[in-house]
Order: structure tokens, then sequence, then C-alpha cells
């Protein structure tokens, strides 16, 4: 009887919005947000209620769900899919004095449909000992044959590697793309599978000498549980490529406020609440992830991986290349 | 002669309180001998079978068919490895085979297809061959069953209810085919069947089972006529036991347990009955006719006299109505 | 499995009577369609119809024009095509393999533990693909750490070699990928073909004894061709889970139709190129189950339900038992022991971490839903048999011959289909569908409505049906019939259907994990999330309340199968 009750509650929790919430679809799912959603609730009174899914997912709930929809905030991983949840209208530009400031112009929406919340660098690391850093260049270095069984990169599924396709689209045209694309899946050691970690786990068991990963990835193996993740970490070095160039890819993690919002305000003051200075803390020491100001970085770890030029490409592009980037690696062969 | 089956004091009990399936059970079969197997249901009749074929493992008791000990203390020969065939009560027919290739299947049935197909010309099934089992009749059926058991060349053929299945009418003619079977093919066949009719149309000799134990074995006509208990009695037909008392020169009788009396088993048929005053020799029952009923053949006719109710067969030219007394006296021959 | 006291073909969980007897229920067709039409059949269809549809709108997709449709044709189709038929091919072979001898082994043959392992052999249902994999994470890594002297050396030494080096580690995810999935999908091959055993078991082996042959001839000559309808319809549910998986598959990097449905829906943004893709993977299904019925039809033989006498075991010697157990003992090791071994080892570090409030909240939503979706589908599928059944209506059979369809697609693509049906709704009703417990339970009832359906038709077949025309004579009205006779008679089959669905509701990932409403997490989208992130310790716990919530229905149900009346 009293699951009977549960289900009936639960039925009815889709149909209400209470004022005093906000609803958000979220595809990160890090420790670093469980944390910053309840300070959110304690400093303002309004509960957070967070659906998780692949951003993907999500994006097409909300437009299946259309103006009926129950979010009042998406959150994603990735500008491109930002950039796509932008173009699907299921997001609305939003104005904010405070967003503004918090948020460097190259790292949110032009109309202020999204804003980026952290930055990830996504670096080549390799195996200290057995690669020399002077051997590393930049991405377009990774298509030479010296790399022959050497490298290890995962799916190209995995929105990251996406964005950074369409960032080299972007910089070198599609033919070139195509064709590093084409020489990258050749030198990987074994097929792409699994997560970041798992490449560098292959780079610190001898299987590749390089890979390429999200940085903060690095972050959670330096400061895993476990003695042999530890040890990963140790064994890889980073390296920021086209420093010389263009700079290294980044991207951001970030979110907007959807069209169907029914408390705007709140999702505003939570947007906000997300970027001030207080939560980018947060994020670069429970995550690992850079703020969104990188320069402002306070945390050890990123420091003691140096610096770098950041690539300046406007991150609409990363979404708007998405899909050629994608058909690219279909045509590569990189599964 | 030396007997092609020998069974020693053969015992299975189905689980742990139960009482035994076979009761310490003996008995002998002669190379070329038809043996049936009767009792009523439950009498252990088809696991006896079932424990010569090597299907269930004794508990004790010793089994020895031609020079090979199959079971023993210690000894226990594997059904495939047995000189002898089973024709099941279901046929057991491989649904997924043409009926040449169920008679085929036998181990050894290959190394004489000559034979093989004389078997199949001799049950009427060559033109089968092709065919599978559902699309036969339960008659073909049974006679691919029966040739497929006898391929093999057992010297001791096995057949549970091998009638069971059959239509009345059918049964009479089956029967024969089976003896002349036996005959030309000259198999020592075991049978089981709850069907005493079979058994005294085929068998040579019959062993009556009850309870797991074998009560008595002997020729059809000598369990027919001379039954040692009520059951074996009964199995056989309807009849009437008499205080041996009452007849005392009987030739044959035995111990009832139910009246703790001996007595005599006397068929309806070996009365002789006559009209009331004809009252004359010292072995007479007298009574008064309660029903008469006609039968085709005869009239049934129930006699109460002082002590029971008995059972009589007379003519139908007879001219015997209820509440007439009758005296009866038995005949034997 | 199916319900208890079976002695029809028992064909696991209806999948392979999908298309069963048109003949009979078209014979009428037209005349009857018309004439059967009362409040009972109206409802009946209706209701089949709004379960059919959302899978009709998908396949409706299958000709629909997408603009990446020739991209994907000439790029990565075909290794979709390869991975899938790959994967699927080596599961169920070793499916078969491992689900046929055990079953052989414990229906014929008489070893030590012999009665242990005929329960405890389908323990392995109970632990999710998904589970497996994580339960393996490292496996695939394992094996490729012991082959990195071999790679560096090749690197250094003999260049030319690498192509081959290489290609050697790309293919070792099969493997590994076939023998997780297979330690997990072997116990529906193991009980079909168990069943199969013990039921052709006594007299026609015993007749294949008394007619002098081996073990191995009679295993080769009878049990296996005559085992071979249960063994396929076994198979046929493997190659439905292996499609069905997403985890699995995901993380031992295997393209299969299902990965390429979402990568194209998603990464492609191409929502109308990965509905033709799934309508083609549920035309492809469709295609093998109608297969595998003519092959069945071909072999037209019924297995007699003789469970008369008790069956005189092989027994084994002293190796050959030890090679019994060793052979039952593998894939009830690689399926149960390893998966929950490391999952506890895991949890026993974890748990304090992971055991709070929430995690009560978490088993209380999975078991509520299990238990709701068990009690709508079960009513459901009793309701729609018990129309077609009562009132002979050719429209009703095929209308619950298509709403059963959901089980042979993957879950995602039920997810697909009511996304692509409840979306227009939304706008034009203004009620929200997606993502209410509604919408999910009606998910469900698309995906496992088959599973009810199959023991509760069957049940009312054998039941039944003489009686309802006994009743409908007596001028019994239907409501009579169903409460008085129908289901006190069938109860057994209502049980089993009841905990078929809450096994596989339990176990299920893709639908929720996108249908899901608010804030709402089962143990299944939990495990995922945690394996996601890659915190394999903390998604054992929840991965092995699971395990431990499913096993004891699966034990029963297989006590049900064992012991018919």
């Amino acid at each position: 009887m009293k699951s009977l009750l549960a289900i009936f509650f639960f039925l009815s929790a889709g149909l209400c919005v209470n004022a005093a919430e906000i609803n958000v679809y979220s595809h990160r799912h890090y420790d670093s947000d469980a944390v910053l959603f309840k300070k959110f609730s304690q400093q303002t009174g309004v509960q957070v209620n967070v659906i998780k899914g692949s951003a993907d997912q999500l994006i097409q709930r909300l437009i299946s769900e259309g103006k009926n929809s129950p979010a009042d905030i998406l959150l994603t991983v990735d500008a491109g899919r930002l950039h796509r949840a932008k173009e699907a209208g299921i997001l609305q530009p939003v104005e904010s004095e405070t967003l503004s400031q918090n948020v460097p112009e190259s790292m949110r929406d032009p109309e202020g449909s999204w804003y980026g919340m952290t930055v990830r660098a996504r670096v080549i690391v390799y195996a200290k000992g057995r690669v020399n850093p002077e051997e590393l260049s930049s991405y377009e270095d990774l298509a030479s044959s010296k790399w022959r069984a050497r490298l290890a990169v995962r799916s190209s599924s995995n929105i990251y590697n996406q964005s950074l396709l369409a960032s080299i689209i972007a910089a070198n045209g599609p033919a070139k793309a195509l064709s590093w694309a084409k020489a990258v899946r050749k030198n990987m050691v074994r097929a792409p599978r699994g997560s970041d970690r798992d490449q560098a786990r292959a780079v610190a068991s001898g299987l590749a000498d390089v890979a390429v990963i999200n940085t903060y990835y690095l972050g959670i193996l330096a400061n895993s549980t476990s003695a042999a993740d530890r040890e990963v970490a140790r064994k890889v070095g980073v390296f920021f490529p086209n420093q010389n160039g263009r700079g290294a890819h980044v991207n951001v993690s970030g979110g907007g406020v959807t069209r169907s919002s029914k408390n705007k305000k709140d999702a505003i003051r939570f947007l906000e609440f997300l970027t001030s200075s207080e939560s980018q803390q947060t994020f670069s020491a429970v995550n690992y992830e850079y703020p969104v100001k990188i320069e402002n970085n306070r945390s050890d770890l990123l420091k003691s991986w140096g610096s770098f030029k950041a690539d300046k490409v406007n991150l609409s592009i990363l979404g708007s290349r998405n899909p050629e980037a994608v058909k690219t690696f279909d045509r590569a062969g990189w599964e | 002669m030396k007997a092609l089956l020998a069974v020693g004091e053969i015992s299975k009990t189905f689980g742990a309180n139960e009482q035994p399936a076979v009761d310490e059970v003996s008995f002998d079969c002669q190379k070329g001998e038809v043996l049936a197997i009767v009792g009523g249901s439950g009498s252990g009749k088809t696991t006896l079978l079932r424990l010569i074929a090597g299907l269930e493992i004794p508990e004790l008791g010793e089994i020895k068919l031609g020079e090979v000990k199959t079971n023993g203390p210690g000894t226990f020969l594997p059904p495939e490895k047995r000189d002898c065939a089973l024709v099941f009560q279901d046929y057991a027919l491989f649904p997924n085979m043409t009926v040449e290739q169920n008679v085929f299947f036998g181990k050894t049935a290959k190394q004489r297809p000559e034979q093989v197909r004389k078997l199949l010309q001799l049950t009427k099934i060559s033109d089968l061959a092709k065919r599978f089992p559902h699309q036969i009749s339960g008659g073909e059926q049974q006679r691919v069953a029966l040739v497929r058991a006898l391929a093999t060349q057992p010297s001791l053929l096995l057949l549970d209810e091998p009638l069971s299945h059959l239509d009345p009418e059918l049964r009479d003619n089956v029967r024969a085919q089976l003896l002349n079977l036996f005959k030309e093919t000259r198999t020592t066949a075991l049978f089981v069947s709850h069907d005493t009719e079979d058994a005294m149309a085929m068998a040579d000799r019959v062993i009556v089972m009850r309870q797991g134990q074998a009560i008595q074995v002997g020729t059809p006509a000598e369990v027919y006529s001379k039954p040692l208990d009520r059951y074996t009695a009964l199995l056989f037909g309807k009849t009437n036991f008499v205080p041996l008392d009452l007849i005392p020169n009987a030739p044959h009788h035995f111990h009832d347990e139910r009246s703790n009396k001996e007595v005599v088993s006397i068929r309806p048929h070996d009365w002789q009955v006559i009209e009331k005053d004809s009252d004359s020799s010292n072995s007479t029952i007298s009574g008064k006719v309660s029903s008469v009923r006609y039968k085709g053949t005869h009239l049934e006719l129930k006699i109460e006299s002082e002590s029971m109710c008995i059972l009589a067969n007379v003519e139908t030219s007879r001219t015997v109505k209820e509440g007439d007394g009758v005296t009866l006296f038995p005949s034997f021959d | 499995m199916t319900e208890p006291g079976g002695s029809k073909t028992q064909n696991g969980t209806g999948l392979t009577l999908i298309l069963t007897s048109p003949k009979r229920n078209l014979s009428n067709f037209g005349r009857g369609f018309l004439f059967k039409l009362n409040g009972w059949t109206l409802a009946a269809l209706v209701i089949g119809l709004l379960i059919f549809i959302p899978m009709a709108s998908v396949l409706w997709h299958l000709t629909s024009p997408s603009e990446n449709w020739r991209h994907l044709e000439e790029t990565v189709l075909t290794s979709y095509l390869k991975d899938s038929l790959i994967l699927v091919l080596g599961t169920v072979f070793l499916s078969v393999v491992a689900g046929v001898s055990c079953a052989w082994l414990v229906s014929c043959c008489e070893f030590p533990g012999r009665k242990i392992f005929e329960w405890i052999l389908v323990l392995p249902l109970a632990v999710p693909t998904f589970i497996a994999a994580y339960a393996y994470f490292d496996l695939l890594a394992i094996i490729e750490e012991k082959m990195i002297p071999l790679v560096i050396w090749t690197r250094t030494n003999s260049v030319e070699d690498l192509d081959t080096v290489i290609f050697l580690l790309d293919s070792l995810k099969y493997p590994v990928t076939m023998l997780v999935m297979a330690s997990v999908l072997y116990p529906y091959v193991y009980l079909l073909a168990r069943a199969s055993f013990s039921r052709q078991g006594s007299q026609l082996i015993e007749a294949a004894r008394t007619l002098g042959h081996s073990p191995r001839s009679i295993f080769f000559r009878v049990a296996l061709p005559l085992a071979r309808p249960a063994i396929v319809a076994g198979a046929s549910l493997v190659v439905m889970e292996t499609l069905n998986d997403y985890g699995a598959v995901k993380h031992f990097g295997i393209s299969t139709f299902t990965n390429g449905i979402f990568r194209t829906w998603f990464a492609l943004n191409d929502l109308s190129g990965a509905l033709r893709l799934a309508a083609l993977l549920m035309l492809f299904i469709l295609s093998l189950l109608v297969v595998e019925r003519l092959l069945r039809s071909g072999a037209k033989f019924e297995e007699k339900g003789n469970f008369a006498r008790p069956f005189q075991r092989y027994r084994l010697g002293p190796t050959g038992a030890t090679l019994a157990i060793a052979c039952c003992l593998v894939p009830l090791t690689c399926g149960f022991l390893i998966p929950l071994g490391r999952l506890s080892l895991w949890a026993s570090d974890s748990y304090r971490k992971i055991l709070d409030s929430s995690f009560v909240e978490l088993v209380a939503n999975s078991l509520s839903l299990a238990v709701a979706s068990s009690l709508l589908i079960v009513l459901t599928a009793t309701f729609l048999a018990f129309a077609g059944r009562y009132f002979k209506s050719p429209g009703v059979h095929i209308t619950n011959r298509l709403a059963i369809l959901g089980y042979s697609v993957p879950g995602a693509v039920v997810a697909m289909a009511i996304m692509l049906v409840a979306g227009p709704l939304n706008l034009t009703l203004g009620i929200l569908l997606t993502g209410s417990l509604l919408t999910l339970l009606f998910a469900y009832l698309i995906r496992f409505l088959a599973v009810a359906w199959q023991p509760v038709d069957s049940g009312m077949e054998k039941n039944c049906d003489l009686l309802n025309e006994a009743s409908q004579s007596l001028k019994a009205s239907p409501l009579v019939s169903l409460l008085k006779i129908n289901l006190p008679l069938i109860r057994p089959s209502l049980w089993a259907a009841g905990l078929l669905v809450f096994v596989d509701t339990m176990k299920e990932l893709p639908l929720t994990l996108i249908l899901r409403p608010f804030n709402f997490e089962t143990l299944s989208t939990r495990t995922y999330d945690l394996t996601n992130q890659a915190q394999i310790p903390e998604s054992s716990v929840p991965a092995m309340c699971i395990i431990l919530v499913v096993v004891f229905p699966v034990v029963w149900l297989n006590r049900k199968m064992e012991a018919p009346k």
C-alpha cells in the first residue's frame, strides 16, 4: 500500500512545479555539484531538483517536452551541446550583470543563451621516462608516423573528441582534418575504448606512450583512494599542445536557462551562484576543473601542471561544426 | 536345460519408507519360452521388467541373462550392454526419425539390413519406411517399436503392455500375429500385461505379481484353475469362493486369508445347476435364484444360499426364473 | 521460463510465441471480426493498439528520409552489422554450449552436488549484463597488459608486423565481451534445454539405451535433436538480450546496432536516421523470430509431458564426476561467483560511503516501480488474453500479437518510440507525458507485456478454454467466468508472470535511464551513474542490491519449473 502511495506521489511530481524550487537537467555527475547545489539551497531556500542523464538525451527530452517541460536549467559538459540546445530553441537568452562579470566573453554565448561554468583543457599526456616532452608539439603532430602503435585515445562517440576535431576542422579545414583523423586512428595501439582515465592507464602500463585526455581526469587519478590510480598519475606527464600556434584546445562545461522555465529569476540566481568565485574554487578543488577565468586558478595541483595558452576559437563554432566532426570520424574509421 | 534368464530374489524399493515395488522375486525363463507377468496396477510388474532391462538398479538379488550375470552384489551391467530389448508401452519411437531410421537405430541393427527388411515385411510396414511416427497409426507404431527391438536380435525380448493401446477388435488379431512372429524369429519373450486374456492367449507360463511379490508361477491353465490365493483367482475373472467343508472332494483348494478358511475357487461355468427337488449327493449347495441376467452366450444366475451368494452360468435354453429354488454342484473335469 | 505445471513446450518469455498459430485465429476472419465486437473485445482492441502504436511509429520510419542515411551506409552501417553479428553469434554459441551441456549433466547424469547445481546454475540470470561488464571491467585491460611486451618488441624490432599485432589487440574485445555476456545469459538456454531433456527424459533415452547406444551417441542422436526447438527458443532470448544491451558493449568498445542508434541520434543529431536504424534492427529481430517459428513448425514432433517415471541417471565414475562438476562450475563461477565476489569485495570497502537514507529511498523506488509494473502488466496481460480467448475474436488475437512485439526490441528503441509518440502529445494536449512515472510504466508495459502474456495465455489455453465454453453455455457472464473460473485456475501462471516481470524491471536500464521522472533514481540507474563516473567500488552496492533482490524470485521460478504438478 505504501509503495502505491509512493507511486502516486511520484506520478504527480512531474506535473506540479513549486515556486520555491528549480529543476535542473544535468549531464554533470560530480561530487562538486552536489555540494554546491546543497549550498545554494541553504543560502537561498530554493530547492534544487536534479535529473541526471546524458546531455543528448536530456536535450532530446527537452525538445519533446516543449513548453511544458519542468526544467529550468540545462547543464552540460560541452559547449557543442550547449550550442545545439540553443539551436533547438530550448534555451532562452538571459542578461545578468553578475554573469557578464563572472564569465569571460569567449566562454559564453554572445546572446546569453548559455554561460560557461568551468573550463577543461584537452591535453596530451606522455609516459615519463619513455617519452621526452621535446618530442611533442601539437595535436597535428600526433598524426606523424613516429607515434605508430604508441597512441591511445577514446571513442569518437565522446563529445570531447568531437569538439577537438571540430576545432581542428575550424583551424585546418575539413580535408586536412580527415587525413589527420585517419592517421591518428592508424597510430592507435588499440581500438578506442573506455574513458580518458583508461587512456592514462594505458600510458602508465606501457601499452601506449602518449594519450589525449582532459586535465581533470588526472586530478581524479592523483586524488583517488586507489593506490594504483595514484601511481598512474605519477607516471604520466602533462603536455599542453600547440603552444606556438593557436593554443591548447579548451572547452567549457556550462548551462543555460530553458525556454520553458517557470522560475527564471531563481534559475539566473543559480547560474550566478555557480559562477561566483566561491563556487569556482570548489569546482577546481573538488573536481580539478579550471575556473571559467583560467588565470584565477588557485588549486595547487592545477598550478603544478603550469600555465598555458588556450585556443581562443569561439566555442559556439565547436557546436556548429560538430556534425561534420562526427561524420569525419566515421569516414576515418575512428570508432 | 539351462535357463536363458534367471532372476533370483530381486528387490527394488523407491523412496526410503515405501513398500518394496519388487520384493524378492525369483523365476526362470527358458529359451524360446513366452512368459507373461500379470498383476493389478502397482503390483510391480513393470518395475520387474525394467529391472531386467537394466533401467532400474535393484537393491538386492541377482539376474543372469544367458551366460552373463547382469545384476548381483557389486555387479551392474548398464542397459546398453545387455542382450535384451524392450518394447515400451508408449512405443517410445523417436519423433525426429523416420520409421526406417527408427528401426535401424539399434546398435547392431545396421549389421543385418536384410533381416531387418524381412521383419518390416513380416509386420507389413515396409511401405511406411519414409514416414515419421506421427504420420502413422497406433497399430503401425506398435509394429515399428516391435521391429526396432527385434532388429537388434536380442536373446530376450521384453514387452511392456504390448496390447494396451489397441482396440479390442484388433487385439485377437495382433495376439496371433505376435505369437507367429515370436515363433518365426525364435524369440524368447517376456511381457507385462494387466489383461489376463493376453496372458492366457499368448504365454507359455504366467507369473502373477501382487504387491511386489511373485505369488504364483505356472501355465495359464494352472493359474486359472488352481489359483493359490483369492487375488490370483479374481485376476483371471469372476469366481466363487466356496469353503472346502462344503466340497470336501475338490481337487484344489487354498487358504483364504480373508475368511481364514480353506476355500475352493469355482468359476461360474463350472457349476451344474439342477431344479430344487433333485437334491441328492452330499457335495451340493442349494439356494434361491435372486437374479437372472442374459449374457448372450449364457445366463448368469445369482443364487442366494444359506451362507453365501453364488454366481453360476447356465445355457440360455434353460428356463430359470427369479425365485426358483435350485441345487448346485461343481463339476471337476 | 514459463508458467509452472506446463507440459506444453515451454518457450521462455514468450517471444517465440509472438507469431503463433495464425491459421486458427484467421480462420473466420471477416465474419467473426464484426460479430464479436462488444465492450470487452473493443477495450482489448483499443488497449492492444495503444501498446502497439509506439512500435508501429518506429517501424514506419523504415523508409523515412534521413539526411545522413547515405553517410551511414557508406561509413559505419557495415561495422554496426559486423560487430552486432560477431557479438551475437559468439554469445549465442557460448551460451548454447554452456547451457546445453550443463542441462544435460544435471538432468541425465548423477554426480555429487548435482541437485545443488540444478538450481544454482540459474543464478547468473539475476546479474544484468551491464553489471557483469562492470564486474569484469578490467578483464580486457589485464589481458592487454599481458600483451605489452609483445607490442613493445614489435614496435622496435618488427615494424611490418605491427598491423597484425594491433589487429590482434583490437580483436580481443570480442571474445571478452562474448564471454562476459554469455556467462550471464546462458541460463536462458540452460532452463529451456533442461526442461526439454527431463521431458523427453525417461522413455526415449531409455529406449535408446536398451537399443545399445552409449550416452554420447544418445546425446547427439536423440536428446540434442529433440531439444532443438527448446534450444533455439533459448538462443533467441539470448540474441535479443545481447542486442538489447547497451552498457556492456559500450564498456568494451563494441559498436553494435544499439550503440549506432544512440550515436546517430545524439552525435549526429539525426533522430530520423536513428529511427531508421532502430526500425532495421526491429525488422531483423522479427524476421529472426519468423525463421525460428518456421523451423519449429517444420519439426512437427510434440514433446510429451511425461514426467511419470523417475529417470535412471547415468552414474558417473570419479573422473566423469570431476569433469561434470568442473563443467558446471565454469559458467557458474564466471556468471555469478566472480561478479558477486568482486562486487562484495568492493562493497565491503564502500558501503559506509554509499549507504545512507537516500539509499533506502533508492531501494524503495526500485521495488515499488517493479511491483507496480508487475501488477499493471499482469493485469493487462490477463485482460487481453481473456478477451481474446473467451470471445475467440480474431481481431483481438491479432492486436495481442502486435502488442507483445515490444519485448523483441531493445529498451532504448522502446524509449525512442515513446518519445516519438509522447512528444507531439505533450504539445497538443498540454499535459506532460514524458518524465512522468505513468509514461515509464507504459514503456515497461510495451517492453515486458510479452513476458507476462505468454504464461498467462498458455495457462488459459490449458486450463480454461473448455471451461469458458461450458460457462458460456451456462449463460454465466464473462466477468463471472473471469473472476470465478479463469483467475483461480491460472493463479500459478499469474504468479510466474508477475515474478518474471519483476525480475526484468529490476534489471532494466536503458528505458529507465531515458524516461525516468525528476529526482527519480532506481538501483540500476544509480549503478549506471556511478560506474559512468568510474566509481566502481561505490557502484557495487546498488549492483549487489539488484542481484540479491532478483535472486529470490529467480530461484523460486526455477523450482516451479522443476517440479511441475
